[in-house]
């Protein structure tokens, strides 16, 4: 897969050299070289030494940022992309084109200020394999959206040789713009979902704790120094917890804008392209030939709220739970028409039979009883009753706990698609293609030969590889295999008895 | 396909009875039809006994090295850890290579490869042919020595994978190419 000798080589832009010498990319590798040496030396010379090493960081970053520009090039063809990079040993690693799974254009705050982009093509690597990424970073806007123009339209099977070529000129000049349909805007509302959301409520609540933890490191003197406030403590505390709420929430908000500002679904030919982001703009391009399905996640908080996400399930997609997002947070009957606009809908879900909520009983109920068990001991014995309560509010949650969780299981199988749902922290419902199918798995313990159920997994090129309908009734199984892929899941199926 | 399963298709009926019985319920799914050579025992039987090795080695050095006078639960351990020592080289050796004789099971089809496992727990994994992307087929260094080899037949899927261990090397090598080949011919480039 060499290219054709007259393809024409390219570089990225040297302003990029600039770009990494600020963020020292490339000097970054050597700092757990540079920690001992400091160590060794010591920062005995005050001002003039710090000078000096900023000063020495910098040219370092510098020269490292310059010679990986010198000796980085790219170079896209009808049959692969070339990327040639390495001071000493020089790789060319080639990616051909049908290999190509996705491109996304970033543009980070840094790169914006210089008019770059970065463009990243994802590549499948083979069988059951890692995939891989190749990533150009640092040119100019219109030569990212040239490139990933190019790289996508040489994928596509259709057409060859000098045809292909044209519409690429075509595209690249801009004359023949796609026709765009849009599937989902962002409406800024949606921002009051954020405190909801564990992973962003996660953001503002490390920052907090990274802030407790300096205060705890400080010298004993430095706190002791600050002027006494001379308030009662009650309302002080209600005051400081109020303060925190507000600013787990405040920045819970602020974070889900940064990442998801402006985001946009469109349709533009054959593939999805979603942009979003306040800081770094993402752009992040899907091939609709390879969306299995999707999944609809819901978290305890969100489903309070009737808020969702819906995620792409994309065949061979890196990343594919930040890339794959199609509505990153929005109310839950927008994820629901935006997941039958790509999948059919496979109609309301089975419920699972009784026993699975037994099974679920037990299970919560096992930890609770046994707390509960030490607890009467204790009570008998000691006369403490603290341990019995403790043991009966955990059998009590535990339950609720169980008939959550038993409530979120279900599966379906529709003409054209399946779905199953699990999770009750995180409820997750993930709809497919019937054709997404590459395999069945059927786990059954022991209990649940017992209880005559069977967790079915269906194992799918996309996603997480595999989606489970925990605790199904054993004897739908072979029905539900079979309704959810094709004629070869009938093997599945015991002979009549 | 038939033709080189002859010798252990012989056997099924009178081992999936048994089966049936042991696990006293009847399965969710059919069970695959043939089951592994019967030297696939000798091979378990042996990692068992290297294992018990290994496992005496251990239990030798805390009786030669950790005399009873050093107290607290010493004295008790010195007679318990031969015991389940003993019980664990009886399991490895003699019975657990049998019944994972019995539960390990397979069976390609017309369109799929098929396998079940486990004995507690059990899995059963279907794939069909039109998706297998690779079929490999290794030897470990006992597996040599008994003359066996593993088919792995990889999906897209990383839970998607069906591996037959332990079967005789020709069979297996007849197994992989018969799978490689089918696969060309149906392959479903959809993922």
């Amino acid at each position: 897969m060499t290219p054709p000798p007259a393809l024409p080589v390219r570089r990225t832009s040297p302003r990029i050299v600039l770009v990494h010498t600020v963020t020292f990319r490339q000097a970054r590798q050597l700092v757990p070289l540079l920690i001992p040496a400091l160590a060794a030396t010591g920062l005995g010379g005050g001002a003039t030494t710090v000078v000096v090493l900023a000063v020495v960081v910098s040219l370092i970053s510098l020269a490292a940022a310059g010679l990986s520009w010198w000796r980085f090039t790219y170079a896209d063809g009808p049959g692969a992309v070339v990327v040639t990079r390495g001071l000493v040993s020089r790789s060319v690693r080639t990616v051909p084109n049908d290999r190509i799974r996705g491109v996304e254009v970033e543009a980070p705050v840094l790169h914006r200020l210089f008019g770059l982009v970065r463009v990243r093509i994802d590549a499948a690597a083979g069988a059951a394999g890692k995939d891989e990424e190749v990533l150009v970073d640092g040119i100019s806007r219109a030569e990212g959206d040239r490139l990933r123009m190019a790289v996508l339209t040489h994928r596509s099977p259709a057409g060859s040789g000098a045809g292909d070529m044209a519409v690429v000129g075509d595209m690249a000049a801009g004359t023949v713009p796609p026709a765009e349909e849009e599937l989902s805007r962002w409406s800024n509302r949606w921002l009051l979902y954020a405190p909801l959301v564990g992973s962003y409520l996660a953001l503002p609540a490390a920052g907090l704790g990274a802030l407790f933890r300096l205060a705890e490191e400080l010298p004993d003197g430095a706190l002791d120094a600050l002027p006494e406030p001379d308030v009662p403590p009650t309302w002080a505390i209600a005051l400081a917890v109020g303060a925190v709420v507000l600013l787990v929430v405040v920045g819970s908000i602020v974070g889900a804008a940064l990442v998801n500002w402006g985001f946009r679904l469109v349709r533009r030919g054959g593939s999805l392209v979603a942009v979003r982001g306040l800081v770094t703009r993402r752009h992040t391009e899907l091939e609709i030939d390879r969306i299995r399905g999707a999944a609809v996640s819901e978290g305890l908080g969100m489903r309070m709220a009737g808020a969702a996400r819906t995620t792409a399930l994309v065949t061979g997609l890196a990343d594919a739970e930040r890339r794959g997002q199609l509505l990153p947070l929005g109310p839950r009957a927008e994820a629901w028409a935006l997941t039958h606009r790509l999948v059919d809908d496979p109609g309301p879900l089975v419920r699972h039979p009784r026993a699975a909520l037994r099974r679920r009983i037990v299970r919560a109920l096992a930890v609770g009883l046994a707390v509960t068990a030490v607890g009467a001991v204790l009570a008998a014995t000691d006369g403490r009753w603290d341990v019995l309560a403790a043991g009966g509010a955990l059998s009590v949650v535990g339950v609720l706990l169980a008939r959550g969780l038993y409530g979120g299981l279900g599966h379906a199988a529709g003409p054209r698609s399946f779905s199953v749902r699990s999770g009750w922290l995180v409820r997750q419902q993930a709809v497919l293609e019937r054709r997404a199918v590459i395999g069945w798995q059927v786990r059954q313990s022991w209990f649940q030969r017992r209880a005559g159920l069977a967790t079915v997994t269906a194992c799918v090129g996309a996603g997480s590889g595999g989606y489970a309908a925990v605790d199904m009734a054993a004897d739908d199984v072979p029905g539900f295999t079979r309704a959810a892929s094709a004629s070869w899941a009938e093997t599945l199926r015991p002979p009549d008895p | 396909m038939a033709e080189h399963h002859g010798a252990s298709a012989g056997g099924v009926s009178g081992r999936t009875a048994r089966l049936t019985a042991m696990t006293s319920l009847p399965a969710p799914v059919r069970e695959p039809a043939w089951s592994l050579p019967r030297s696939a025992i000798g091979l378990w039987a042996t990692e068992g006994a290297i294992g018990a090795v290994l496992l005496w080695l251990g239990i030798g050095a805390f009786l030669l090295f950790v005399p009873a006078s050093v107290g607290g639960p010493v004295p008790v351990l010195r007679w318990v850890l031969p015991v389940l020592g003993l019980v664990e080289a009886v399991l490895a050796i003699a019975i657990g290579p049998r019944i994972k004789h019995r539960v390990h099971r397979w069976e390609i089809t017309a369109e799929t490869a098929y396998i079940r496992t486990g004995w507690l727990t059990q899995t059963w994994t279907l794939v069909p042919i039109s998706r297998i992307q690779t079929v490999d087929v290794t030897r470990g260094l006992l597996q040599q020595m008994f003359g066996l080899a593993t088919v792995s037949v990889l999906t897209a899927s990383s839970q998607g994978t069906v591996r037959i261990w332990h079967l005789e090397h020709d069979v297996a090598q007849r197994v992989a190419d018969d799978l490689a080949r089918r696969a060309e011919l149906v392959r479903d480039q959809a993922t």
